[in-house]
């Protein structure tokens, strides 16, 4: 998924993504060895404020441990009224 | 990947690559400091560990001098008097802003500094940026907290890189829109809520742009007080300036950037400790709100959280959150990340100094349009704390079952701020901002205590200006500040009790009070104790309006309340009394209220919740309350158990506890 379609898919009721065994295996994650017992269902995909900013993460729910944090839009999910104004 | 889930919660957490838009994050290590060899430390942070402490105490002498330097020379009461602002030292591009440092100040503007100047910066341009600059900005979507509040950042240029911000957050008097001074929950868009600065050069080459001051003065009221403030603000930059280059040149540049990251390494290092070692792995989930928005009473706000912890890592989930607010009572994804970290500094770890490192390891997670998450232009953002404060609630109801004797009770939740306007009779015009309402209350017991009962909330950090100077700045005479008997929550340590103002008035003006708590106490009670009242507010117009023409003080007595136009609060509607069970009166049924020269205002915030089981309260302690009033002999019986036999008005000091009836009521009491 592009980062940006976040910002379109994410509503007050809704926040986070499902992750394919294909995606997390791109990611590096070997889920067996890694998070044993686990399946993809236990890892969800969002994005998260803290130090440093915005992020996109995959996290496995139980644990909260994290197989990917790549920085996201400096403002996150906000939209400026001047966004997308082309100047030149 | 490591080889097992243990393994992986052990290692540090997984990071890629930073894009170009956003450069390299600290990196993540588990080892404490205090594991650390010499050597280790050396290489880390390019110096030995005491010049490292040195260089974080000296940036702590640094914003401290800020400080001083703006208390001493700013012209407006809010900064003067109000200390309505924080400086703040942060590192350079490189290593992400990092924050190290921030003064003895406003809490929510330290935590929302870090990616107030990140967003400035980058979106400014770090290329643009020259020795000699101050770059402005002010968007609560960019910046955080409202547009009163000015980011003043000035780049530290050694050798010809820019290896540090100085900054300055400051509350400017006016910043347009359609109130004077800003402050009401009724504005209904951007568009009505004040002058937006995107990132803007104020100062070149240490000379003033021209335009940009002109932007600011042809928008703003007040410019008279702004123009000295903002030049008070640049000199506080200078000399912060000054003192880091001085440092950075005794010490070198690499022990200053080792100090940088190693501020924040103490900070993370403390949090990562407090969360592993106080909070039981689990899911805690907890509510709060705030009572409606500025359009009508028909739609309250509900803030939901789910707090995950696992290891050292906490997630805040705030999804579900209600709707964003059609009027400016919403806050932004910033203020709802400064609240959680001062809920958690407050709640397990109040060791360290605060820096971007607290936030290491916690995520927040919160999708936009809430109320705590708006977004333009239909989600204007001005009471910003107020939404925000539900945020540090909720994780302290979330935690305190699991915290035990380390929960927090609650404050009284909300500033119930006070802001009004007029001309004298010779026709000059006169303002004030939170100096006659709400603005001071009561904080929560804890462990180690009796909750304060005159403070600012949690989330803040601010003084109380002096009657005097109120009263002699604008057309008031402040009545009346005292403590509410039994409004305080009770407990083992009670929580600090309501206050009263009574405020006069000479002159004919518009007058707002934003009350947003009062349908349900934020003084939440913890460990068994029990929570405070709410808060109201009740205007009294004088005799040219109709009014009873109380004179110039209003009587303590109850009484005196049902000949009150009810402004806000739960309220018996016939005698006007706080009343748990009473009609809601809700503080924008008009849209501002006008009040003649005579009339008066009384606020009465919430009381502070209660700490630990009232029957475990020594009956001494409760005589000494009810001595001083803050508790009443009725009180003293219903909430405590305790008899007290005496007259606490004539004879306060003749007071005696009836120890048998005492351990009976107290029997009683524990029995039902």
């Amino acid at each position: 998924m592009k980062q940006d379609e976040y910002a379109e898919f994410l509503r007050p009721d809704a926040t986070k993504r499902p992750v394919s065994r294909d995606y997390l295996e791109q990611l590096g994650v070997d889920l067996e060895a890694d998070f044993p017992g686990s399946t993809p269902e236990d890892f969800l995909e969002y994005p998260v404020l803290g130090e440093g900013g915005w992020f996109i993460v995959v996290k496995h729910q139980r644990t909260l441990a994290t197989v990917s944090r790549k920085p996201w839009r400096l403002l996150g999910p906000i939209t400026l009224l001047s966004d997308g104004l082309d100047f030149d | 990947m490591a080889s097992s889930i243990t393994d992986t919660l052990a290692a540090p957490r997984d990071r890629d690559e930073p894009s170009a838009q956003t450069p390299a994050a600290l990196s993540f290590d588990d080892l404490p400091l205090r594991a650390l060899t010499d050597e280790q430390f050396l290489a880390r942070y390019k110096t030995d560990r005491f010049t490292a402490s040195i260089l974080a105490s000296r940036m702590r002498y640094v914003v401290k001098h800020m400080s001083t330097v703006l208390l001493t020379t700013a012209f407006s009461m809010i900064l003067r008097d109000w200390y309505d602002f924080a400086a703040t030292i942060s590192g350079p591009r490189d290593m992400n802003y990092p924050m190290s440092t921030g003064s003895d100040s406003l809490s929510i503007f330290m935590f929302t500094m870090p990616e107030g100047i990140r967003n400035t910066i980058e979106e400014f341009g770090p290329e643009n940026l020259r020795p000699g600059d101050v770059i402005i900005a002010n968007d609560p979507y960019r910046t955080g907290l409202h547009v009163n509040d000015v980011s003043f950042i000035r780049p530290v240029f050694y050798r010809g890189k820019a290896v540090a911000f100085v900054t300055i957050r400051a509350h400017q008097l006016d910043m347009g829109g359609v109130v004077a001074g800003g402050f009401s929950g009724n504005k209904k868009n951007v568009y009505e809520n004040g002058l937006v600065i995107s990132p803007t050069l104020l100062y070149r080459d240490d000379k003033p742009v021209r335009s940009a001051f002109n932007f600011i003065f042809d928008n703003a009221r007040y410019g008279e007080l702004l123009l000295p403030d903002i030049r008070s603000l640049y000199q506080s930059l200078l000399l912060g300036e000054r003192l880091l280059l001085e440092s950075i040149e005794r010490y070198g540049i690499d022990a200053y950037l080792g100090a940088i990251r190693y501020s924040c390494d103490v900070s993370a290092d403390s949090m990562r400790e407090a969360i592993r070692t106080k909070i039981p792995d689990g899911v805690y989930e907890a509510e709060d709100g705030i009572d409606a928005d500025g359009v009508d009473d028909t739609r309250d706000y509900r803030l939901k959280l789910k707090l995950t912890k696992y290891g050292d890592n906490i997630e805040l989930d705030f999804t579900g959150t209600s709707p964003q607010a059609r009027a400016s009572i919403n806050c932004g994804p910033l203020d709802v990340k400064a609240a959680a970290g001062v809920a958690l500094k407050m709640l397990i770890e109040q060791q360290s100094p605060l820096s971007s490192g607290c936030f290491r390891n916690i995520d927040v997670v919160i999708p936009p349009g809430t109320f705590c998450s708006a977004t333009p232009p239909g989600g204007p953002i001005f009471m910003y704390w107020e939404a925000s404060i539900t945020v540090l609630l909720a994780i302290y109801k979330a935690l305190a079952p699991v915290l035990g004797e380390d929960a927090i009770g609650g404050d009284y939740g909300s500033l119930m701020l006070h802001n009004g306007s007029g001309l004298t009779k010779s026709g000059q015009p006169w303002l004030t901002v939170g100096n006659c309402g709400g603005e001071h209350g009561p904080w929560g017991g804890t462990k180690a205590g009796d909750g304060d009962s005159y403070t600012v909330f949690h989330v803040s950090n601010n003084l109380d200006p002096a009657t005097e100077a109120v009263e002699s700045d604008v057309p008031v005479v402040v009545m009346r500040k005292e403590y509410v008997a039994d409004t305080a929550g009770p407990g083992e340590n009670r929580g600090g009790a309501a206050v009263r103002r009574d405020t006069l008035w000479l002159a004919d003006g518009e007058h707002l009070s934003i009350a947003l708590h009062a349908k349900e106490p934020s003084g939440i009670g913890v460990y068994g104790g029990r929570p405070g009242t709410t808060q109201a507010c009740w205007l009294f117009p004088g005799e040219e309006e109709g009014g009873a023409g109380l004179g110039p003080l209003l009587p303590a007595d109850d009484s005196i309340l049902a000949q009150s136009v009810p402004v806000v609060g739960l309220l018996d509607p016939e005698t006007k009394r706080v009343d748990p069970n009473g009609r809601y009166y809700y503080y924008a049924s008009r849209k501002s209220w006008a009040v003649k020269a005579g009339g008066a205002f009384r606020f009465q915030t919430g009381g502070g919740g209660g700490w630990g089981n009232p029957l475990a309260r020594d009956p001494e302690r409760v005589k000494r309350d009810v001595r001083d009033e803050y508790v009443t002999i009725e009180g003293a019986y219903r909430d405590y158990g305790v008899v007290i036999e005496g007259d606490p008005i004539n004879a306060p000091e003749q007071l005696v506890v009836n120890v048998e009836a005492t351990a009976r009521r107290r029997r009683e009491m524990a029995a039902a």
